[in-house]
């Protein structure tokens, strides 16, 4: 298992999980995210080959309210 | 109302006001204010949001029924590498490459930071975004802006939220003066119609506002004010002002004035 934050959350997850492995295993439901790791941006086509490793920060974000 | 058009980040338009959707009483409130403020862009943001949270995330759906354009912030950035992050991820969920370039340099009046704002547009105008800087009324960080390629400017009228209108009016009829050609919008301070009014008299091109109509008493009587006060201030704008004079000047004709000169 490895230890990752995922929102400001800790959160254990299997080692060698990929993105959309990741999305699944978090039950991510939200409708229209993107994801970034350690402040960077993934986009969807990268998804699968990008490895999720111990210590890794991820920000999920979503549409929300702006000014 | 006026049919004319005219273009920004590629879209022709009818409306000159950009709306925000934060602070509404409610979701359904934010959306009547919408529709009835005739807006054509609506400001959105990208926050983290757990798993489940949000339920498939009504406040989304609300917006792209709208049928509008959508033009995502990069609120809450403190550096040019957050905000080119935050730019990119908001242009793979909300499908467009227009961005609201926020990165803000001081906490407490939410001041953007000139020098992580300039270089934060240069990279994501090279990465084909069409940035909508917003900014101070400063001339000299205009300039930079103009000269890393950005065609659309939005300096402030005061500080975000604050409802004080406009702080510098001849900042920002510099800045229109100098840049005939780019899209100008006074973004942030706005309280009032009037100030609409006046910011569009100055010439601007729109203007984008929030906390004015979100926080008002009743914010779809208020998107009504604004939707005319930009009409007003762009029509005032077209037909071209009248220049002040120093005495008074009677409007109905002297010639033919009854009983010339019989009371006394």
């Amino acid at each position: 298992m490895i230890k990752v934050s995922v929102n400001g959350e800790i959160k254990e997850l299997q080692e060698g999980l990929n993105v959309s492995q990741m999305i699944e295993t978090l039950n991510y439901k939200i409708k229209g995210f993107a994801v970034a790791i350690n402040t960077t941006f993934v986009p969807i086509a990268k998804y699968e080959e990008t490895i999720i490793k111990n210590n890794d920060t991820i920000d999920i974000l979503a549409p929300v309210q702006g000014g | 109302m006026t049919n004319e058009t005219w273009e920004i980040g590629g879209k022709r338009l009818t409306s000159r006001m950009l709306i925000g959707s934060a602070l509404y009483p409610s979701p359904a409130n934010m959306e009547e204010a919408i529709k009835e403020s005739e807006a054509q862009i609506v400001t959105v943001a990208l926050r983290r949001q757990s798993a489940g949270e949000g339920g498939g995330n009504n406040f989304w759906d609300i917006i792209k029924e709208l049928n509008i354009n959508v033009l995502p912030n990069t609120a809450g950035c403190h550096s040019a590498k957050e905000a080119i992050t935050t730019a990119q991820m908001a242009r793979e969920v909300f499908g467009t490459n227009w961005i609201k370039l926020e990165v803000i340099g001081d906490q407490y009046n939410l001041q953007p930071d000139p020098f992580e704002t300039v270089k934060a547009a240069e990279i994501l105008v090279k990465e084909g975004f069409e940035v909508f800087p917003y900014t101070t009324d400063d001339l000299v960080v205009a300039k930079r802006l103009a000269n890393v390629g950005c065609k659309i400017l939005m300096p402030w009228g005061s500080p975000i939220g604050s409802g004080q209108g406009l702080m510098n009016p001849s900042n920002l009829k510099a800045i229109r003066k100098q840049f005939p050609d780019l899209k100008l919008i006074v973004d942030a301070g706005i309280g009032k119609p009037s100030d609409a009014v006046e910011a569009m008299q100055l010439g601007y091109d729109g203007i984008l506002l929030n906390s004015a109509i979100a926080l008002a008493q009743d914010p779809i009587k208020m998107a009504q004010a604004f939707k005319y006060a930009t009409i007003s201030g762009r029509l005032g704008y077209e037909a071209g002002t009248m220049q002040k004079r120093e005495f008074a000047s009677p409007s109905t004709p002297t010639v033919g004035t009854p009983f010339w000169h019989q009371f006394s």
